[in-house]
C-alpha cells in the first residue's frame, strides 16, 4: 500500500517537475458565481452571474502551435497539473476534477478567453498525476 | 418578442415540473427543474440529458392587424443516454416519459397565457402582467435518432403573441 501511495505521488511530483521545466506558465481558470436559486432573471438571461478568476499553475501548451482546420475554431490542448487541480476541487468543495471544469466558463489565457470542450485526467494506479483540457478559442477569432 | 420568450419558458418549465418534480438539472451548483433555455445559460460544450433544452430558431412578423403578429418556432430537444445502472437498456423507456411529459405539457389547456415581462422581476418581486396572451399550436415531435448510446429528439412547437406597443 505504502509503495502505491509513493508511487502516484511520485508521479505527480514528477508531472510538476516536468510542466515546470517546459516553461510552466499560469493560466486563470474563470469560475462563475453559485445561482441564486429564487431568482428566475438568471434562467432569462437578464441578471447575470459574476466570475471570479482563479489560478492554474504550472500548465503547458501540448504543442506550441493551435489545432486549425477550415472553417472552424482554433484548438489547444493545455496540460494542467493535478495538484493544483486537486487543491481547487478541494478548497472550492467540488465533488470531483470533472465537476470543476464542467461548472468552469473557460480559461482565461493571456487576454483570451478559451472554453473548455473536454477535461481527462491521466491516471496512475486510479490517481490523476496531469489533466488534459482541449480548449477552444473563440468564434470571433475563427478564420 | 422577448416578453412572449419568457413567457412561454416560464409556463412550459412549471408544467413540466408540476408533471414531474424529480426531472432537475444542476445549474451553477443550484438544483433547478429540467428545463433551460439555451441562449440563457453560459455557453458550454456540455450537453444535459435528461432535461428540456429550448432554442429559439424561427422568427416571423405578420403586420396585417391591427397590432403585429410574432411568430416564433421553439425547437425543443431532449436527450437520454439511460441509467448506467441498467447498461443503458431503459433509454427508449426514458426518451417516451420525456415524449409523454412535453406532450402533455404543451398539449394541456389552455393553449395560452398572459403574456408578462419579467424585465423588472426578481427575487420577490413578480413580473407585471401585459395586454396580450402568448399562445401556441400543437407540437411536432421528430424522429429519434441515435448518437453512439445517446437517444435524442427535437420537437418544434410554433409560439404566438402580438406584439404590443413599446415592447421590444
Amino acid at each position: 500500500m505504502s509503495d502505491l501511495v509513493s508511487a502516484t505521488g511520485a508521479a505527480v511530483r514528477a508531472a510538476d517537475v516536468l510542466l515546470r521545466a517546459m516553461g510552466g506558465r499560469t493560466v486563470m481558470l474563470r469560475m462563475p458565481a453559485p445561482a441564486v436559486p429564487t431568482d428566475v432573471t438568471e434562467q432569462l438571461g437578464i441578471a447575470t452571474p459574476t466570475f471570479q478568476d482563479l489560478p492554474l499553475e504550472p500548465v503547458v501548451y501540448r504543442k506550441a502551435r493551435a489545432t486549425v482546420a477550415e472553417g472552424k475554431a482554433a484548438k489547444w490542448e493545455l496540460l494542467v497539473s493535478a495538484t493544483v487541480v486537486e487543491n481547487l476541487v478541494g478548497s472550492l468543495s467540488y465533488a470531483s476534477a470533472s465537476v470543476l471544469f464542467a461548472a468552469a466558463y473557460g480559461v482565461l489565457s493571456g487576454d483570451e478567453l478559451l472554453e473548455i470542450e473536454s477535461a481527462t485526467g491521466e491516471q496512475v494506479f486510479g490517481q490523476p498525476y496531469v489533466y488534459r483540457l482541449v480548449l477552444r478559442a473563440p468564434l470571433e477569432h475563427m478564420v | 418578442m422577448q416578453n412572449a420568450k419568457d413567457t412561454f419558458y416560464v409556463t412550459l418549465q412549471s408544467r413540466l415540473a408540476a408533471l414531474n418534480p424529480a426531472r432537475t438539472i444542476v445549474v451553477r451548483g443550484v438544483v433547478r427543474p429540467g428545463t433551460l433555455v439555451d441562449e440563457n445559460e453560459l455557453p458550454t460544450a456540455w450537453v444535459p440529458v435528461d432535461a428540456f433544452r429550448l432554442q429559439w430558431t424561427g422568427f416571423q412578423v405578420n403586420r396585417a392587424g391591427q397590432l403585429p403578429l410574432v411568430a416564433m418556432e421553439c425547437s425543443i430537444q431532449y436527450a437520454t443516454d439511460g441509467n448506467s445502472g441498467n447498461g443503458g437498456m431503459d433509454r427508449g423507456r426514458l426518451l417516451a416519459a420525456m415524449d409523454a411529459e412535453l406532450a402533455s405539457a404543451l398539449g394541456a389547456e389552455p393553449h395560452t397565457v398572459p403574456k408578462m415581462n419579467y424585465a423588472a422581476a426578481g427575487a420577490g418581486v413578480a413580473p407585471t402582467a401585459m395586454g396580450t396572451n402568448v399562445f401556441w399550436a400543437d407540437p411536432v415531435f421528430g424522429a429519434a435518432t441515435a448518437v453512439d448510446e445517446r437517444l435524442e429528439r427535437t420537437t418544434i412547437v410554433q409560439v404566438f403573441a402580438y406584439q404590443e406597443a413599446g415592447e421590444l
